[in-house]
């Protein structure tokens, strides 16, 4: 399980590396699809409908915010862990806490506890996210020092991917468990918690980490690179106290809390627009449109990224989106609801791209030394952008509502919120300069 | 380790597809 035990033969095959990175990384995305079990968890008693006793949507849907919450925490507590215990172990303990957090959930429900749900999925399922996110990151861009845009966008991808198969899955499996005195939830989260345990063991099995001075047959490390692209190294708790890292802060959490509020309100949003013209069964086909090209464009972008540069890839993400979320209430206006959609789902493949492209940017400003434990702590602006996004939606939403704005209407001030959000990100990223040279490693300090 | 490497992207792959062809099937009805 060490790292020194995972360090691959000089022939090794890259190729291999990746599935492993994949596997992980698709089955902890499941967190996306979370959604499924709110109802049926609403239902524990009544079975059929909400019976006195039983829990209500709000209670239940803080298990998704717990979950998000401590991914972001245990990404940045354990990302030093991460880099020094090596892909194998730490993918290990992602897979023991991530199944093991549904088999306490699954008590939970047995118990009827909703403390144990929150502590089950929620903090122990919550690490398992946290260090199986970053756990494949700096070893990825080890491995692929020529493209690690395509190689982190392929697992950070395998992450939106994870919702669009857990989410069928789970109500297959709800469906084949439900009897007359269960509605399946119990059973269908023990299932998930093997089964997820079992594929991630795929990556801890396949994960290897290059010997030290590798690099890929017949490549070089370019000479003249971009301006932001360095060849130093800077040690995680110097990154923290760079401006580069804040300014890569709140790139990342002006381009997610812009996309996340939209993916949260989506379905409503789309059937107060075109009141009579969507409904419910629509609104969460778009609600699927939108997760498909959340994934698509984590690989998209962050591929784009390797011939274009990162920070050029972020502009484009910060000026289209500027556009893109100015003109949305003139296409909600004119009644173009192709237009409309093409729209959103071109906001949702630059939010994911967001996600896959920064590990690529933190190296390329950071090295590849901690590049992983930067990048937990730079999560932590996913956690915060997971609350403010969604929760800023809503609250303007019911302002509106309460001064007599028209339901159709409700969601023009927010969308120029976000154009506002992204001109921050967009600022930010101009402002990117290589790091000083004071904060760069030197031989003589320790590497771990 | 030919084979492995089609195995471990069969193994990742192929759930990827099938979640993909589910949600393209959902996303229809919006049209």
């Amino acid at each position: 399980m060490s790292r020194e035990s995972t360090i691959a033969p000089p022939d090794y095959p890259r190729v291999l590396v990746p599935p492993a990175a994949l596997a992980v990384h698709l089955a902890i995305g499941q967190v996306y699809a979370f959604s499924v079990f709110n109802l049926p968890l609403t239902k524990l008693i009544g079975l059929n409908h909400s019976a006195p006793g039983d829990w209500n949507i709000k209670e239940v849907g803080w298990t998704f915010s717990i979950a998000i919450a401590i991914l972001g925490l245990s990404a940045a507590l354990f990302g030093r862990w991460v880099e020094r215990a090596g892909p194998r172990k730490a993918m290990f303990v992602s897979a023991l806490c991530f199944g093991g957090g549904f088999i306490v959930a699954a008590l939970g429900v047995h118990y009827h506890a909703l403390l144990l749900i929150y502590f089950g999925y929620g903090v122990l399922g919550g690490c398992g996210l946290g260090i199986g996110y970053i756990s494949p990151v700096s070893t990825l861009i080890k491995w692929f020092p020529d493209r690690p845009g395509l190689a982190t966008g392929l697992a950070i991808m395998g992450f939106g991917g994870g919702a669009l198969i857990a989410a069928p899955l789970s109500v297959k499996l709800m469906e084949h468990f439900r009897t007359p005195t269960s509605n399946g939830v119990l059973e269908t989260f023990v299932t998930l918690g093997v089964i997820y345990f079992m594929y991630m063991m795929i990556g801890v099995y396949n994960a290897r980490v290059p010997a030290p001075g590798w690099k890929p047959a017949g490549w070089t490390p370019p000479v003249n690179t971009a301006a932001l692209v360095t060849r130093a190294q800077v040690g995680v708790d110097r990154a923290w106290h760079t401006p580069q890292f804040w300014l890569l802060w709140v790139v990342l959490c002006m381009n997610v809390t812009a996309g996340i509020g939209v993916l949260g309100q989506a379905s409503p949003m789309i059937q107060e627009i075109f009141a009579g013209r969507v409904n419910a069964q629509a609104a969460a086909a778009f609600v699927s449109l939108l997760s498909l090209f959340n994934m698509i464009g984590r690989f998209a972008w962050a591929s784009t990224s390797d011939h274009i540069g990162r920070r050029n890839t972020y502009m484009i993400f910060f000026a289209l989106g500027i556009l893109l979320y100015f003109s949305v209430p003139s296409l909600a206006r004119s009644g173009s609801l192709p237009l409309f959609v093409a729209a959103f789902v071109i906001i949702l493949s630059m939010y994911g791209g967001g996600f896959a492209t920064i590990p690529a940017y933190l190296r390329d400003v950071f090295g590849t030394m901690h590049v992983g434990a930067i990048h937990g702590r730079l999560l932590t602006a996913w956690a915060v952008a997971g609350v403010v996004g969604p929760n800023l939606i809503t609250y303007i939403r019911e302002y509106q509502l309460k001064s007599g704005v028209p339901k159709a209407q409700v969601y023009s001030l927010t969308m120029y919120i976000m154009c506002a959000f992204l001109l921050v990100g967009l600022i930010c990223n101009i402002c990117m300069r290589p790091v000083n040279s004071k904060y760069h490693h030197t031989g003589a300090e320790s590497a771990t | 380790m030919k084979t492995k490497a089609v195995l471990l992207w069969l193994a990742v792959g192929l759930p990827l597809l099938w979640g993909v062809y589910k949600t393209l099937q959902n996303a229809m009805a919006l049209f």
